[in-house]
């Protein structure tokens, strides 16, 4: 029987910040009662949607991960009988060995390793393409284009790890991860120093900074609102991938937190507190990294603004 | 303007960025673990992939020490795997690059025949480990004449789990054809009760209908198996086959279901069951353990009888096979050697023992020697009464790999009422063609 219990998806929380509720004042009007009323109207419903969309859900992760395991399988909205989200966090950490504290640092290592790497290799070869048109350019682009469109293959990539010795290895795991995050990356880089002026570039050609100095100097350092962008998009996709990890990683010393969600939920049996406990842990260090971002997302968007 | 500290701090922040994790790469993540503890006294260490969920894990480790304890040159360490279509596709693409671990377990019957065991697996036959696997079981692990597996938990029963406080109380028999069914099932409604439950939220529940039938399509026409892998019998149209989807679409007519079925989970209807505010539940026996995780006190209320059919005289059991452990044929070797001993201990009345240890049998163990405990839940001898009076037959994908991915959408469609029961039969014949072609099946 091909009965399988669908995984609560693992990415809950950390697909995106909640929307700032924006306070557009509608065109043309200024001032007067109905553009007080449309514009908090507007920002209201904006509060009330991010609440149901963000709040409501995560409300329904922590209840769930506070309960005991016979409420849990009711699977409803309600207030925990016994709370005892402690007892299930300390449960869910001895799983198997503590594994989710060795999932916690494969991920971690996993994500910093290849986000760093598709940031440095991202901004170096959109710079080059945007900036040094030749005939190789087009191929180059195509090249970049198809590693958006095609599927990733498992098998033959398998192959290609297991000659170079790298199947189920954390740097293996890595440049996959880059691979196929690069051309996003990629992409996202190109569009954003096409908007740098090429004055810039000359101007510092013309005081003697060569190719490496102008790179790192001049440009990668007005980088930095896109490479916020880049940082929180692939770390988000890096740390909540589920398949990589799964087919490239085997073993139990190369698990990442989204295989750990499968130790508690099989085809008869699912303990939901301990599921949902795990999503909650999970959930935090995407969490914390918004929290911090938030910051420099601002930060790098004023200036940016001010060399505009 | 504080440019300049900014640009350093940047390009400080890379470095360190870059290079801490490669430190944190080097003493590698899996010596945190407690699993490692030095266990390396010269024997041969053999690699185990099971279930990673706690059920199958536990299971697998008291099997593991129960077997260290009567082999101390051998190791064996757990590899885990998820459930389900994920769980699949790893196991296909492992065995596909040569990177399955020694031992394995995965399903028998159809699903086995699909990862291509005479070019992935070592054979077993004539070996040791085999030898007490009894024949009921074996075909479900044979490609011709060769054995891959032995079985791994004990077999279970697709029919319907009763709630025998309900039954006494309104003085009713288990049906032994559809027509008591239906008679047991009105005098229920009268008594205020769901007479059945269905559970739509876990779609692949309403199945069960239609493949817990399939004892009795078997008993009216043995060939039905071997005609429909052909291409030559079909759902619709088919008197006998067409009766699951028929059965279901009278009970919604007939008002029979629990009122929020279209909204309830598995849990939920073993609540209701035990509860007894609905008496009869179509379901595997196996799910005998979501009712002990539920209800532990009402185990005892809750028994289980096969789907009936027309001919009481033919009344008889659907059965789905234990999954089975296998060898693939990357194992060589002292290996190879330890990882039989491995599959002639689990399918031993030693092993038994052990499985029995780790979680209660939902049905009989298909290995020679292995008896049930006494203390197992009414389903369990429910089931195994079956298997005594050889009341049984195997479910239709252990006897045919064709399966189509949409009957439990098909089914909850004619268990809601929105299709008639002979159009959703046509319908999932026109699934399974596709399914077949795939798979490259002759006739199709």
């Amino acid at each position: 029987m091909s009965s399988t219990v669908t995984p609560p998806t693992p990415s809950v929380a950390g697909t995106g910040p909640a929307p700032v509720p924006t306070t557009v004042p509608p065109a043309g009007r200024v001032g007067g009662a109905r553009s007080a009323l449309y514009r908090y109207g507007v920002g209201s419903l904006a509060i009330v949607v991010s609440v149901v969309v963000f709040l409501v859900p995560f409300a329904f992760i922590l209840l769930t991960a506070a309960m005991d395991a016979t409420q849990a399988s009711e699977f409803r909205f309600a207030w925990p009988r016994n709370f005892q989200l402690w007892d299930n966090v300390v449960q869910v950490l001895q799983t198997r060995d503590y594994i989710l504290v060795i999932a916690f640092i494969n991920s971690v290592v996993l994500t910093l390793v290849s986000v760093t790497a598709l940031v440095v290799l991202g901004s170096m070869v959109a710079f080059v393409l945007q900036r040094r048109v030749s005939r190789w350019t087009g191929l180059i682009n195509f090249l970049v284009l198809t590693g958006l469109i095609m599927p990733p293959a498992i098998v033959p990539t398998i192959w290609v790890l297991q000659r170079f010795g790298l199947f189920a290895t954390m740097p293996g795991l890595i440049l996959v991860e880059i691979a196929f995050g690069l051309s996003f990356t990629i992409l996202l880089f190109r569009a954003f120093i096409s908007t740098i002026p090429k004055e810039l570039d000359e101007a510092a050609v013309l005081d003697g900074a060569g190719p490496l100095r102008l790179f790192f100097r001049v440009v990668l350092p007005l980088l930095r609102p896109v490479m916020v962008t880049v940082i929180l998009v692939q770390s988000v996709a890096v740390f909540n991938d589920f398949q990589n990890p799964l087919y490239f990683l085997p073993g139990d010393a190369g698990a990442t937190v989204q295989l750990t969600l499968f130790n508690f939920q099989s085809q008869n049996l699912s303990s939901y507190n301990l599921l949902f406990t795990d999503i909650l842990l999970i959930t935090i260090p995407m969490l914390l990294l918004y929290l911090f971002f938030n910051r420099q997302i601002v930060a790098g968007l004023t200036s940016g603004a001010v060399k505009g | 303007m504080a440019l300049r500290p900014t640009r350093s701090w940047t390009l400080k922040g890379l470095a360190v960025l870059a290079l801490a994790p490669l430190a944190l790469t080097a003493c590698s993540a899996g010596s945190l673990g407690s699993s490692d503890a030095g266990n390396s006294a010269g024997g041969t260490t053999i690699t185990w992939l099971t279930g990673t969920d706690e059920a199958a894990q536990a299971t697998a480790k008291a099997v593991v020490a129960a077997f260290e304890d009567a082999n101390p040159d051998i190791t064996v360490k757990l590899d885990a795997r998820p459930a389900g279509a994920d769980g699949d596709n790893l196991v296909k693409t492992r065995l596909q690059t040569g990177t399955m671990p020694d031992v394995f377990d995965y399903n028998s019957g159809s699903l086995f025949q699909q990862i291509a065991p005479a070019n992935n697996l070592a054979p077993l036959t004539g070996d040791a480990s085999v030898g007490a696997v009894q024949e009921a079981f074996t075909p479900q692990v044979s490609v011709g004449k060769d054995v891959y597996g032995v079985p791994y938990g004990t077999a279970f029963g697709g029919g319907v789990m009763y709630n025998r406080a309900v039954f006494d109380k309104l003085g009713l028999q288990v049906p032994k054809t559809w027509a008591d069914f239906m008679a047991a099932s009105a005098t229920i409604k009268a008594a205020g009760i769901a007479p059945v439950i269905q559970t739509y939220q876990d779609t692949w529940t309403s199945q069960l209908f239609v493949l817990g039938d399939f004892h009795n399509v078997a008993a009216a026409d043995p060939q039905w198996a071997e005609n429909y892998t052909a291409n030559k019998a079909k759902y619709a149209g088919d008197p006998n086959a067409v009766k699951g989807f028929q059965h279901l679409q009278d009970v919604h007519d007939a008002g029979y279901e629990n009122a929020d079925f279209a909204s309830i989970k598995l849990e939920d209807g073993m609540r209701q069951l035990a509860d007894g505010t609905g008496a009869m539940y179509p379901i595997l026996s196996a799910n005998v353990s979501t009712l002990q995780s539920i209800a532990p006190d009402k185990l005892g209320d809750i028994g289980f009888f096969a789907l009936p059919g027309d001919d009481a005289a033919t009344n008889g059991l659907t059965a789905w096979y234990p999954n089975a452990v296998y060898v693939p044929k990357t194992t060589t070797g002292a290996k190879l050697d330890a990882a039989k001993k491995l599959l002639g201990f689990i399918a031993s009345p030693a092993g038994c023992d052990a499985l029995t240890s780790a979680s209660a049998p939902t049905g009989p163990y298909l290995v020679d020697g292995c008896e049930l405990p006494a203390d197992v839940p009414q389903v369990t001898k429910d089931v195994q009464a079956y298997f005594d009076a050889d009341a049984q037959s195997p479910a239709l994908e252990f006897l045919s790999p064709v399966k189509g991915p949409n009957l439990e959408q098909i089914t909850v469609e004619i268990g809601s009422g929105i299709r008639p029961a002979a159009d959703g039969a046509a319908l999932y014949d026109q699934d399974v063609e596709k399914q077949a072609q795939q798979l490259g099946l002759e006739g199709w």
